[in-house]
């Protein structure tokens, strides 16, 4: 199997010691193996649930949330916004 | 008999003619936590403060004369991936140690429109992900059965509190067996609603196309009353189904008279164990002795099921994690510099192993070059056995299989083995691939005094016949208290 974990930790944003880069590997092709038991079927048609058609409320904006209640679980405010490092050279 | 013992239905006629109050009932579990949960560890968060102030606060309208819902004034406890206002939620990880939700799940508003008390949140595997609930960060449940077992999971905290009388009821959530396993493990009822019975807004997403809150009880008559709250339509959860439902704890009684019951012969096979097939087999013959009549019924392999299931719920697993970014709320890293190392560190940090498998097995299948050979099989594989399930129904008018493949197993038994701890759900998961409905309610116990499970299996919306159905054979077995009689 060709699993690039280094790759699929890049995409996945997630970091790893070498020491657990080896074992995830390990781990990661096994479970890859066993999902790989599925069936070969020529099959085609819609994927979603024909007996639970969705609906969409009507698009109206609500105040839900105030900025303050929101800002309260965030790691680091200032001024009411969110701080990250800079992005932007 | 000790209130925290009794069942919501009981509780509700002692408060209907006043012979409790909601104070009382809800101090004998507070105390009941206080005194047994340094064993059983269910509990991630306590809230006495505000479950005595609800409990007063429903004691005050019931003297004011006011008419009051069934529940009103009865603790029931929560997973802790379903967001309370101001209660913290943290799905038993890193991450979300420190989230205090500003809003309330609508099924959390719907409980407290009944007039719910709510004692505490309940411990899980890290954002539901695992079958022992070893994968919290925080603490390990334990069975209250054996101590050294695990309780299952991922809503192990939820079992474990529902049978050591650590609360009278609790809800729970399903993505792949996360109610019924645990349920099965623990002795108690377990109900999995059809997808879309349930609103899913403010449960925290795992897979979104499998994921179902659903009640957990010591009795049928418990959960009936659960789902009577929380079912129903919510214009916040697109995927929630547009329709009514009549009372089911009203229109509730045990019968199978007539019955249908389908035995699926690949769901008795040489991985599930003895003790387990034989229960189920007496629970069959039970019916049988009821009035049910017995067919054999053929699904499609297990084994198809638990690939399309780890395939399709993985897929969603990492597209609905990326949101965890140590940006607007959840676990920063202290140690970054740019927004990369921020995103990278944080979610290193702040997700546990399994949590970081899924992920990555789902960015896998999802990536260029692997989608057609996995996600798009897979969902034709899903829709294969939704297929197979509709032609079943045509035959019976509901399935009997083993919730799970053995009984509880040891802690630290099987958390180096992915692909052992997996195979818990082998039973389970095609109900929630398929959308399906299923309960499962205790039916013996093992040599070892564990509880063996009996998973009811039902067509789309038929929860009414699936709880008539577990209420026969509760009756029939004198109550789940005393299942071992048909031991």
């Amino acid at each position: 199997m060709d699993m690039d974990l280094k790759r699929l930790a890049k995409l996945s944003r997630l970091k790893f010691t070498p020491e657990e880069e080896a074992r995830y590997q390990a781990e990661m092709e096994r479970i890859v193996a066993m999902v790989e038991k599925l069936p070969d079927l020529d099959a085609s048609g819609p994927l979603i649930d024909p007996d639970n058609p969705m609906s969409m409320r009507e698009d109206k904006s609500e105040r839900l949330f105030s900025r303050d209640e929101l800002l309260k679980n965030a790691p680091e405010v200032q001024a009411g916004c969110v701080v990250v490092p800079r992005t932007v050279e | 008999m000790e209130l925290y013992r009794m069942t919501a239905a009981e509780l509700s006629r002692m408060l209907a003619e006043k012979k409790v109050s909601s104070k009382e009932i809800t101090q004998s579990v507070l105390a009941r936590i206080a005194d047994n949960d340094r064993k059983i560890k269910a509990y991630l968060t306590v809230d006495a403060e505000g479950a005595l102030r609800q409990a007063e606060t429903v004691d005050k309208k019931r003297m004011k004369g006011e008419a009051l819902p069934p529940l009103a004034g009865i603790p029931v406890a929560i997973k802790d991936n379903i967001c309370t206002r101001g209660l913290r939620t943290t799905c038993a990880s890193r991450m979300l140690e420190n989230f205090v939700p500003p809003y309330d799940a609508t099924v959390i508003q719907k409980l407290k429109a009944a007039g719910v008390v709510f004692p505490g949140k309940l411990n899980m595997d890290e954002f539901a992900m695992g079958s022992s609930t070893e994968n919290s960060y925080f603490q390990v449940t334990c069975n209250p059965f054996d101590t050294d077992r695990v309780p299952g999971g991922s809503s192990g905290g939820s079992a474990a509190a529902v049978a050591a009388c650590e609360t009278i009821a609790a809800l729970g959530s399903d993505t792949g067996g996360s109610i019924r396993q645990p349920a099965s493990f623990c002795g108690i009822v377990g109900l999995k609603p059809t997808y879309g019975a349930v609103s899913r807004y403010g449960l925290v997403a795992f897979a979104s196309s499998l994921d179902q809150i659903g009640p957990m009880a010591r009795s049928v008559a418990d959960t009936a009353m659960l789902c009577d709250v929380i079912f129903g339509k919510d214009s916040h959860d697109t995927t929630s189904a547009d329709r009514g439902y009549p009372s089911f704890a009203e229109a509730l009684r045990p019968e199978v008279k007539g019955l249908k019951i389908g035995i699926p012969k690949e769901y008795f096979s040489d991985g599930i164990s003895e003790a387990v097939k034989e229960a189920v087999m007496r629970a069959a013959k039970e019916y049988q002795k009821m009035g049910a009549e017995l067919v054999e019924i053929s699904l499609p392999s297990t084994d198809y099921a638990l690939a399309a299931y780890y395939i399709i719920a993985s897929a969603e697993a990492s597209s609905n994690l990326a949101r965890f970014d140590g940006v607007k709320y959840g676990h920063r890293s202290e140690n970054y510099g740019s927004l990369e190392e921020l995103y990278e560190n944080s979610r290193s940090e702040g997700f546990g192993p399994e949590v970081k498998r899924r992920i990555m097995l789902g960015t896998y299948v999802l990536s260029s070059g692997y989608y057609d050979a996995y996600y798009k099989k897979a969902k034709f594989t899903q829709l294969m056995i939704q297929e197979r399930f509709k032609q079943a129904f045509a035959a019976c008018d509901l399935i009997l299989t083993p919730t799970t493949p053995d009984t509880a197993f040891k802690i630290g038994e099987n958390i180096g083995d992915q692909i052992k701890m997996y195979m818990n759900d082998i039973l389970t998961v095609t109900v929630n691939i398929a959308g399906l409905p299923a309960i499962s309610i205790p039916c013996a116990f093992d040599s070892k005094g564990l509880p063996i499970g009996a998973q009811l299996i039902g067509a789309k919306f038929s929860e009414q016949i699936l709880l008539n159905a577990a209420a026969a054979l509760e009756k029939q077995l004198g109550g789940f208290g005393r299942c071992a009689a048909l031991a």
